[in-house]
């Protein structure tokens, strides 16, 4: 069974890679489809092209919680969000190098932490072909990755979405392909993977055992994961934009551990879509995903003594929705009111939950079913310039309500 | 068994997908005229603003738009008639 799952997912890669090289060679060359010649650039000297794009990011929240049978709690503050820098580097027509360094400040207690969001080397092996490899974000969803940036008109983050395939290392290729009135997207790669939690020391809600971790570099078994996505875009406008995205991995937990052949996999299908009613524009944006892993029985120690409790068996599974939708009325002669953008967005996300429970128990690791409702107002001082203002009130299944007004500027340059 | 079944789901659907890639490159490889004939600016319009809003042409230098484009050529995965369109529409427009 192992050897089967290995070898197919040895053939689709290759019938992957196979269909991009004999596709590109046999393809069609006729004036329709030549790119025409790129403008000779105005400056003089130098083959190497170099943006150091970045942004920086503050913002302002107010957090209430309710809670049956506690007394309400509210807190205000400024936040100073994030800094990140971005250079990107053009070496020649197919070598482009990209990468993306974030600062990350700690919310409680002070300090930063320097992360390497991406570092990624691309070469255009044909107009249809770019491969690439090192540290990215794999195509998984619409908003990770595409509209978690100045790009998102919503100012929070739907709940459920950080949970599927994030950064990882790793190699693949991808391309662009018009066909008649349409376009496809594909994206293909072979990364290290998720990592298994599994902690054998914290007792109780605090114990993240059988979740998925994306943020180490070095692989810890053997095995890859095989993962992809395919956007279709069947208007000849471009304006909508469908997409299904997934990812398998064989083995998450280490070498020759327990848990080594404990496997997982992981679903999304999105929808992008944007119309001019003239005056006003309007977006719809929607995602789905679904991740499971293996399901086991984890035993963990409870105290010194090494006790061993086993865990209730519970359903390694979990999905989260959210759907969008914003107006803008762009075509409004006014700068300021055609600056303005008005979004609402509801979502769920639903966890992992025990065995022959009901639905209202929680995770092992203490997450609880949330319901999301977002309301944004956005001014675009520019293009990448968003002062975001928003109510979102986030409800969690036998938890508290938290209600979170936030007001955020992003600058990125 | 279940694991066995959705294994060969996922195979089949990747598989699948992947068939149609092939299949499309092969037989869409004409373009029709009226999309063939969109200019840079045409491009421009439609694309960039799917994700964001369209980019000001003067927010970055000649060089600088042209690492920019290969950035957006990766992270939207445009077709390169696209984007090299939309790169000289953004440089003779800066």
């Amino acid at each position: 069974m192992k050897t089967k799952t290995g070898t197919i997912r040895r053939i689709i890669l290759l019938a992957g890679l196979c269909a991009g090289y004999i596709s590109s060679a046999y393809a069609q060359q006729d004036s329709s489809t030549v790119a025409p010649a790129e403008i000779p650039n105005k400056a003089q000297g130098g083959g190497t092209k170099f943006l150091l794009a970045g942004k920086a990011q503050a913002s302002w929240s107010q957090i209430a919680t309710q809670l049956q049978g506690a007394p309400n709690t509210s807190s205000h503050t400024f936040f100073p969000d994030a800094f990140m820098l971005m250079p990107l580097v053009k070496v020649n027509n197919r070598l482009f190098l990209d990468a993306q360094v974030e600062v990350d400040v700690n919310p409680m207690g002070g300090g930063a932490a320097i992360n390497l969001n991406e570092m990624i080397v691309y070469y255009r092996s044909t107009p249809w072909l770019s491969v690439f490899g090192g540290n990215f974000s794999p195509k998984y969803g619409l908003y990770m990755g595409v509209m978690d940036d100045f790009t998102n008109r919503y100012c929070t983050d739907p709940i459920g979405m950080n949970r599927g395939p994030q950064t990882q290392t790793g190699i693949g290729i991808q391309g662009g392909i018009q066909a008649g009135y349409s376009k496809f997207n594909y994206q293909l790669y072979l990364s290290n993977g998720p990592q298994l939690v599994v902690d054998s020391s914290t007792h109780g809600n605090a114990n993240a055992t059988g979740s998925l971790n994306y943020g180490n570099y070095t692989d810890n078994n053997n095995n890859k994961a095989i993962g992809g996505s395919i956007g279709f875009l069947p208007l000849s406008n471009s304006n909508l934009q469908l997409d299904v995205s997934g990812q398998v991995a064989g083995k998450t937990g280490s070498l020759n551990s327990p848990y080594e052949n404990i496997s997982s996999y992981s679903l999304a299908a999105d929808i992008n879509y944007y119309h001019l009613f003239n005056p006003v524009m309007v977006r719809v944006q929607a995602e789905y995903n679904y991740t499971k892993t293996h399901q086991f029985n984890y035993p963990w120690f409870s105290d010194s003594t090494k006790s061993t409790l086993l865990v209730p068996g519970f359903n390694n599974q979990l999905s989260g929705w959210y759907a969008g939708i914003t107006v803008r009325p762009s075509g409004i002669d006014n700068e300021i009111i055609r600056n303005l953008e008005l979004g609402a967005r509801v979502g769920t996300y639903t966890p992992p939950g025990y065995i022959g429970a009901t639905s209202n128990t929680p995770a092992p690791w203490g997450e609880n079913a949330e319901q999301q409702t977002t309301v944004c107002l956005t001014y675009w001082f520019t293009w990448k310039t968003p002062l975001n203002i928003a109510y979102d009130q986030l409800k969690m299944t036998n938890g508290p309500t938290i209600t979170t007004y936030t007001a955020r500027l992003i600058y990125f340059f | 068994m279940k694991n066995k079944s959705r294994n060969r789901i996922i195979s089949l659907t990747v598989i699948m997908g992947i068939t149609s890639i092939f299949v499309v490159m092969i037989n869409g490889c004409k373009v029709p005229e009226s999309i063939a004939n969109k200019s840079g600016a045409q491009l421009w319009g439609e694309n960039c603003i799917r994700c964001h809003n369209s980019p000001d042409p003067k927010t970055y230098s000649d060089d600088q738009w042209d690492a920019a484009a290969e950035h957006m050529r990766q992270k939207a995965i445009l077709t390169d008639v696209e984007i090299t369109k939309i790169k000289a529409f953004l440089k003779l427009a800066n």
